[in-house]
């Protein structure tokens, strides 16, 4: 029996339909929330912050959101150990709320993905996500295999990932850094990076392990139809690339 | 004299229309009526001078769902799951606005084609963006705030912005050119329409979206004059303010009312607030539908207090949409949107509100504050008006036909590859989010067209393409037109899709010009022609025409089109680069050496025949893409446009490089530098082909070396020439 999962819609969110789809298609549980039933947010039993800009990215993006009575639901909910995934905009909520990296206070951030560098516009480029962590550290990847390459779409104008020194080198510590930039051959450099991000860092995850939030957007690369170097005509329908995460994520939940 | 009353405001309306009005109403208009007449008989609104022209477009097909005249236009997709679903599309500039201040008027033209489409009961999936910059530094200033307007939009409300152009002509230096184009999935049954349906008589009309302020006041007639560099300042005013975050929210909103009204049965009727406000959104929905409409300006949501009746009325504030709905209905549909979906808390006083209602009689009422403030024939107010205007008969170029130079492509192929027309339109379009939604099969920059997997579950795909040269428009309008069409077409072609149908935005000058407008004409001509021997038809389309500097000169002849196709499995879409070494490589088209509107002719200083246009050639270079994909032998396959041959070859090795194949090419051509249009194709087995048509000019290698009449170039350095040039203006 596979747990319920809720995408919640905030104001200004904009990705929420793919991301329930590719859930769905990857055999999970999931409906949209929207935020007129932010109530009925407790009882599920994992959550998916989806891309967009929620509240406008008013003041930073995610800041507004972080304050949200939806956040309410996934904070508490996080605190027991439900699962919580963020993705572009839903990552920067869960720094702005302080789960992630987690190693602060609830709703006061240590880390932001803050605009990009050196040129600071919105970014359009597909990329890879590489594992830099155990599969195993962290709930939501652990059926992926060590060093996983994951195909994603960046798609922002804020996510540099930018923190004091002190608590960039907790993040390096605390086994924190869950996802790089890579090329597709699997090699890091900064060419590979699209914002500028500290750490190369495209995706963190908290102490437990059941709270992950990673800029790139898998959803996007997430079937056969969306890779521009599919070969042959197989089922373009199928769920394939950046559904790899997805996949450990609904695993996870079941 | 009307316009001298006291006090009159300062409207466009010539004297013979000001006095045609006071002698039907019998009486001088009212400072509100005047706006209305102003706005709703600005060329912007009336189309008085251009209508005529354009019922000469082929509109129909069997495809065609919904033809010119509603606020889109839609055409058959295919069928899934035992559904007929169609694409609605709708075509628009925004170009006046976007000159004075780029920022706002890029992203409100966005704004306004992405309602056009929404309006029509559909979800929105995409947008493109043809672009036209100057040269000079106020161009440059046009150049990055356009983009950015554009981006900061699309991107916020979630559609993926999925194809588009850029050229840059110093004959844009004063106006630059913004048109949208904006595409949507819907089930045909689905479809709402912009008038008001039989039986209507007594239904609320319903006003939804931003609190009404006093921007773009005189937006319609502002964009139906010539500007002036010293009224830009005062024009400003004129210039709507975009708000994607709430457009966001209306948008969502409106499917969740699309799903409650399917539910219901009810059929509503939906329109964009676009040109003269609240008045000219409100009389031409019940107009159309044969009624009149009584509408209490003290029931509109403002932002502001003590806003006079005629901006209320005719002021052109964004996201704004109107409904006619039953009265039961209409108070739902306020109810999901200001309870469900918190509009007032969304933007100030936003909010949906029930503003008046549909009459039987043919009246055109406004109160305000107790006492009528317009009331007139609501036909009269939204008839047809007519300016048969004189033009010159276009001089057609004839070209010399000079003796081709001896081209030395060792060292003008990289100045080609550099040129502002050909070099890589990544800095810009990277800035735009193309594959938000997830749905994308092709997205922007990986072929010629955008492609789209647009109904989940699915294998159903369209394409979109756009294309316009001004190299060309600036020789022979009619010609620029016809290759437009043509262009748009093979691009469409090329990812494997069939197209189906067109949209145009004529982008020309003052039609109070006789040669100016005899442009205008005769790229009409060009546009019927093409697409009549092509058979496809215009379903929608745009006049944007006052792009005329003060000092009189016009822009280059800008004819823009939009091809539309469809494909019925997304797995045959042919996918970016280079496949394998040892590929025939064929050139499908006309083998013409000449440079009339070529880069390469820009580059060397001259003149030349424009590249013939033969129906027939095109008609068969269609065939021999699509057998060619039918019978799976085609591996790559690039439209040779901007550049000529080579550039496109080169682009075809790119796109290979940058997904981890090293593959180059060995080709001999005459001049490939030429731009004389067709495919180049990278086919498997040639033998599976008809040739007739066909030339096979090389084939592909191993390694990174693009061989061409026995002169090397490494496929690399190529990229790094081509790939750099637009970051100067994009960093």
């Amino acid at each position: 029996m596979s747990g319920r999962i809720a995408v919640p819609v905030f104001p200004g969110t904009n990705s929420e339909d793919e991301t329930v789809r590719l859930l769905r298609d990857c055999g999970g549980d999931a409906e949209l929330v929207h935020w007129s039933e932010a109530q009925t947010l407790g009882s599920y039993d994992a959550y998916v912050l989806s891309g967009g800009f929620a509240y406008e990215d008013r003041i930073r993006a995610g800041a507004i959101a972080a304050h949200d009575r939806i956040m309410d639901y996934v904070i508490e909910g996080a605190q027991h150990g439900k699962l919580v995934f963020g993705i572009c905009n839903g990552a920067q909520i869960l720094l702005e709320a302080g789960l992630i990296p987690g190693t602060g206070q609830v709703r006061r951030a240590t880390a932001a993905f803050a605009k990009n560098a050196p040129q600071p516009h919105f970014v359009c480029r597909h990329v890879y996500l590489k594992l830099e962590i155990e599969p195993s550290r962290c709930a939501i990847t652990a059926a992926l295999p060590p060093w996983a390459l994951v195909p994603a779409w960046a798609a922002h104008a804020e996510g540099r990932l930018a923190a004091s020194p002190e608590n960039l080198a907790q993040i390096v510590s605390g086994g924190h850094l869950a996802f790089v930039y890579a090329h597709a051959d699997g090699r890091v450099d900064d060419a590979a990076v699209p914002n500028g991000s500290a750490l190369r860092c495209a995706g963190l995850v908290n102490g437990a392990g059941n709270v992950l939030a990673i800029m790139p957007h898998p959803e996007r690369d997430g079937w056969t139809f969306n890779h521009l170097d599919r070969r042959g005509n197989g089922d373009v329908l199928a769920p394939s690339g950046g559904a790899a995460l997805f996949r450990s994520f609904v695993e996870a939940v079941s | 004299m009307v316009n001298e009353l006291p006090g009159a405001p300062n409207v466009a309306l010539r004297d013979d229309e000001l006095q045609r009005i006071a002698e039907r109403l019998g009486r001088q208009p009212t400072v509100v009526e005047l706006h209305a007449f102003d706005a709703q008989w600005s060329e912007h609104c009336s189309y008085k001078s251009s209508r005529h022209h354009l019922a000469r477009l082929p509109a129909t097909s069997t495809r065609v769902v919904l033809g010119p005249g509603e606020d889109a236009g839609a055409i058959h997709l295919g069928t899934h799951a035992g559904e007929r679903y169609a694409v609605v599309v709708a075509h628009e500039s925004h170009n006046h606005p976007s000159q004075i201040v780029p920022f706002e008027g890029a992203a409100t033209g966005v704004g306004g084609i992405v309602r056009d489409v929404l309006c029509m009961g559909a979800e929105v999936i995409a947008v493109a963006d043809p672009l036209r910059f100057g040269e000079n530094a106020h161009a440059r200033h046009v150049a990055r705030g356009a983009v950015d307007g554009i981006g900061a939009y699309g991107n916020a409300i979630g559609v993926p912005n999925l194809t588009g152009d850029v050229y840059f002509n110093e004959g844009f230096d004063d106006n630059c050119l913004v048109n949208v184009v904006a595409l949507g999935i819907v089930k045909e049954s689905d479809l709402i329409h912009s008038f008001a349906p039989k039986g209507a008589q007594g239904w609320s009309i319903v006003l939804v979206g931003k609190a009404t302020d006093p921007s773009g006041f005189g937006g319609a007639s502002f964009s139906s004059v010539t500007l002036d560099a010293e009224e830009s300042e005062l024009n400003k005013g004129a210039v709507q303010v975009p708000d994607p975050f709430l457009k966001n929210v209306l948008m969502r909103a409106s499917y969740r009312v699309f799903a409650v009204l399917r539910e219901r049965k009810i059929t509503a009727a939906f329109k964009d607030l676009g040109a003269g406000g609240i008045m000219g959104c409100s009389a031409e929905i019940t107009a159309h539908g044969g009624y009149g409409a009584e509408i209490n300006l003290d029931a509109v949501n403002v932002s502001v207090d003590g806003m006079p009746p005629e901006v209320i009325a005719v002021g052109e504030t964004q996201e704004r949409l109107l409904w006619i709905l039953p009265a039961d209905t209409a108070a739902e549909v306020v109810r999901i949107y200001n309870e469900e979906f918190s509009l007032p808390e969304i933007a100030y006083n936003a909010r949906a509100a029930i503003i008046g209602r549909v009459t039987p009689e043919c009246r055109y009422v406004l109160r305000y504050r107790g006492s009528v403030v317009m009331d007139v024939d609501i036909e009269f107010l939204t008839g047809r008006i007519r300016d048969e205007l004189p033009y010159t008969e276009l001089i057609r170029h004839s070209g010399k036909a000079a003796e081709l130079p001896a081209v030395d492509v060792e060292t003008l192929f990289p100045q080609v590859l550099a040129h502002r027309d050909v070099a890589s339109r990544e800095p810009l379009y990277r800035r735009y989010d193309a594959v938000v939604r997830g749905c994308t099969v092709l997205p922007r920059g990986a072929a010629d067209a955008g492609v789209l997997a647009p109904v989940p579950g699915s294998r159903l795909g369209v394409a979109l393409a756009v294309a316009g040269n001004p190299r060309f428009g600036r020789i022979d309008a009619t010609y620029a037109a016809e290759h437009a069409v043509v262009e748009a077409m093979r691009r469409v072609v090329a990812v494997g899709a069939r197209p189906i149908g067109l949209t145009d935005c004529l982008n020309f000058g003052n039609p109070r010009k006789p040669d100016q407008y005899g442009g205008f004409v005769g790229a009409v001509e060009g546009l019927e022609r093409a697409a009549t021997e092509l058979d496809l038809p215009f379903v929608s389309g745009n006049v944007s025409l006052y792009n005329e500097s003060a000092g009189g000169r016009a822009v280059p002849a800008s004819a823009i089109v939009a091809c539309m196709g469809a494909v019925e499995d997304v797995a045959q879409v042919v996918t970016p680069g280079l496949k394998e070494p040892g590929s025939a490589l064929l050139w499908v088209g006309s083998r013409e050496l000449v440079l009339g509107g070529s880069v390469l002719a820009e580059l060397l200083g001259v003149d030349g025949t424009l590249p013939e246009i033969s129906y027939l050639a095109e008609r068969a270079g269609v065939g021999i893409v699509h057998d060619a994909i039918e019978r799976g032998v085609l591996r790559s396959c690039r439209v040779v446009s901007d550049g000529g041959m080579l550039t496109a070859l080169a682009r075809l090795a790119f796109d290979a490089m940058l997904r981890g194949r090293a593959i180059g090419a060995e080709i001999d051509f005459g001049n490939p530098l030429c731009e004389a249009g067709g495919y180049i194709c990278e086919v498997s087995d040639e033998s599976q082909i008809d040739l007739t048509g066909a030339l096979r000019i090389g084939e592909t290698v191993t390694g990174s070396q693009l061989v061409v009449n026995g002169v090397r170039f490494d496929i690399p350095s190529l990229f790094d020439i081509w790939s750099r040039p637009l970051e100067e203006i994009y960093p």
